[in-house]
């Protein structure tokens, strides 16, 4: 049964998002979602949190408090 | 009729069938649809019934305040409009990568309202005339 305090990472794709589940009490389950955030962001994906209806905030470090983080890859000029 | 021909219809037909109603209306698993879903839940609840009903939503640039329209679609899709709504200038800047409509547009208000000067420093202008009401396709 899915946990009420997982948290996500959801990160934008060809397929239109994956998404991580992990739970934040688990530090190796904490610890592999810090490395994810690491590598994405390392190869130029933005990440971003909702703080409120609609509301979003970008985040330069990973936040093991984050309920939701999204990832969307880097923006070019079209 | 399709009431008689419904009541005629094996089991096994009749339930085909209605796993592909179900299929259709409720359980969209396309990108696309995944897509729409996502952009649905990071939308403010006045850009969610703006996006339903007129296919595009407001953003407001987090460092000059200008309005901002995003249409649905995956390219020259953002306008920047005046007071009254009438599109001024657009400005063309996609995320990398092949994405569906509803994951662009909605990096496109994150990148608006979180760092849109940083945004709008790579975009392409256009002129918004360059593009109707039409060339934006209906998305559902």
């Amino acid at each position: 049964m899915r946990r009420l305090n997982m948290a996500t990472q959801i990160v934008m794709d060809r397929t239109g998002d994956t998404r991580h589940e992990f739970d934040p009490d688990n530090a190796e389950a904490l610890a592999r979602a810090e490395r994810r955030f690491r590598e994405l962001t390392g190869a130029g994906f933005t990440a971003a949190l909702r703080t409120g209806p609609g509301e979003v905030t970008q985040i330069r470090s990973f936040d093991p408090t984050a309920h939701e983080t999204l990832f969307y890859p880097r923006l070019v000029g079209g | 009729m399709i009431g008689a021909v419904w009541l005629r219809a094996p089991a096994r037909a009749r339930l085909h069938a209605l796993r592909e109603l179900y299929r259709r209306f409720f359980g969209e698993n396309t990108p696309d649809a995944r897509g729409r879903r996502l952009l649905a839940e990071w939308l403010s609840p006045a850009q969610r019934a703006q996006f339903e009903q007129h296919r595009y939503f407001d953003v407001i640039g987090c460092d000059t305040g200008r309005t901002y329209r995003i249409h649905y679609g995956t390219a020259a899709n953002v306008h920047e409009i005046d007071h009254n709504g009438r599109a001024t200038m657009g400005w063309c800047f996609v995320p990398s990568g092949f994405l569906v409509p509803g994951d662009v547009m909605l990096a496109q208000k994150i990148a608006l309202e979180t760092s849109e000067t940083a945004a709008l420093a790579l975009a392409n202008r256009f002129p918004p005339a360059t593009h109707t009401e039409h060339f934006y396709r209906r998305p559902f």
